[in-house]
């Protein structure tokens, strides 16, 4: 902080040292860290819905594009375009089919696993 | 390396990857709340806001994170944090066609669970430094919170604002000065 503290001659006030007192660093309420981690959360849910609607729209040609990694960018571009995590929380999803899905989009999920 | 590949979201990453990815935003989470929120705060001037500017600017690090860690060659993320939360202000103002209703709420005394019962205190000298601090040009004004709210360096807040270290030890000088001129004209 020595550069910024050179004194100034002829003034009366020690505005560094009543900087140091109003800009004290300010906790940030304990409600915050759970709130991020809820947005998180939702934009993740919001994108699995999204992509649930989207991919079982699909065409078995679709399907079978997607099979070639050439095309795994394909669903982040479809469905990522608005929101901050949208997009990369599709393949979450796809990791959450190959979890929890017995058939329908399993195969797919599993080729399109990270 | 394409634009594309340098802008590769966190959940594209192979799991190993995206595991590690996230311990080290977790890390930078837990290390930089209390920076980002007190720049916030001090920037939008009220509890409410600054909560949501905080939110923003952690979502938009998370989407960049893996970029900004690549690009950093090791040196400290709190500047491109602060920058962040610095762009997200501009914008809000610009959204909002406003700027604080109050100069801070910290002009009036913060809740002492803010940790500024100094100003409870009912201080004037501080009641009068913030709110001159709150009518300087926002680039001084930003530095000073940078400084003085957040302890950040000249090189720290040169790159937050995007700066020369030469042009913000320059900025951080003449922002004090006219801080000191001012308390004095009032005298």
């Amino acid at each position: 902080m020595s550069e910024a503290s050179e004194k100034l001659t002829g003034s009366t006030w020690d505005v560094e040292r009543l900087l140091g007192d109003a800009l004290r660093p300010i906790e940030p309420p304990e409600r915050l860290s759970g709130r991020f981690e809820d947005t998180l959360t939702a934009f993740a849910q919001a994108a699995a819905e999204e992509l649930s609607d989207w991919a079982e729209e699909l065409s078995e040609s679709e399907l079978r594009a997607l099979r070639d990694p050439r095309n795994w960018v394909r669903p982040v571009v479809a469905v990522g375009a608005g929101g901050v995590a949208t997009g990369v929380l599709v393949l979450l999803e796809m990791r959450r089919r190959a979890r929890h899905q017995q058939g329908g989009l399993r195969g797919l999920a599993n080729r399109v696993r990270l | 390396m394409s634009g594309e590949k340098e802008n590769v979201e966190p959940a594209a990453l192979d799991p190993a990857a995206k595991a590690e990815l996230d311990r080290a935003f977790e890390a930078l989470y837990r290390d930089h709340l209390r920076d980002v929120y007190s720049y916030a705060y001090y920037r939008v001037g009220n509890q409410h806001d600054a909560e949501d500017l905080t939110e923003q600017a952690f979502l938009q690090a998370y989407r960049h994170f893996d970029r900004a860690r690549r690009e950093s060659d090791g040196r400290p993320l709190r500047p491109w944090l602060i920058r962040i939360a610095h762009n997200l202000a501009l914008n809000y103002y610009r959204d909002r066609s406003r700027r604080p209703q109050t100069p801070l709420e910290s002009a009036d005394p913060i809740p002492a669970r803010h940790g500024t019962e100094a100003i409870a205190e009912g201080r004037e000298e501080l009641r009068q430094v913030i709110d001159k601090l709150d009518r300087l040009p926002d680039d001084r004004r930003d530095a000073l919170i940078m400084r003085f709210a957040l302890g950040m360096d000249n090189r720290e807040i040169a790159r937050a604002l995007g700066r020369s270290d030469g042009a913000t030890k320059v900025l951080i000088h003449r922002a004090i000065k006219q801080l000191e001129e001012e308390m004095t004209d009032d005298e």
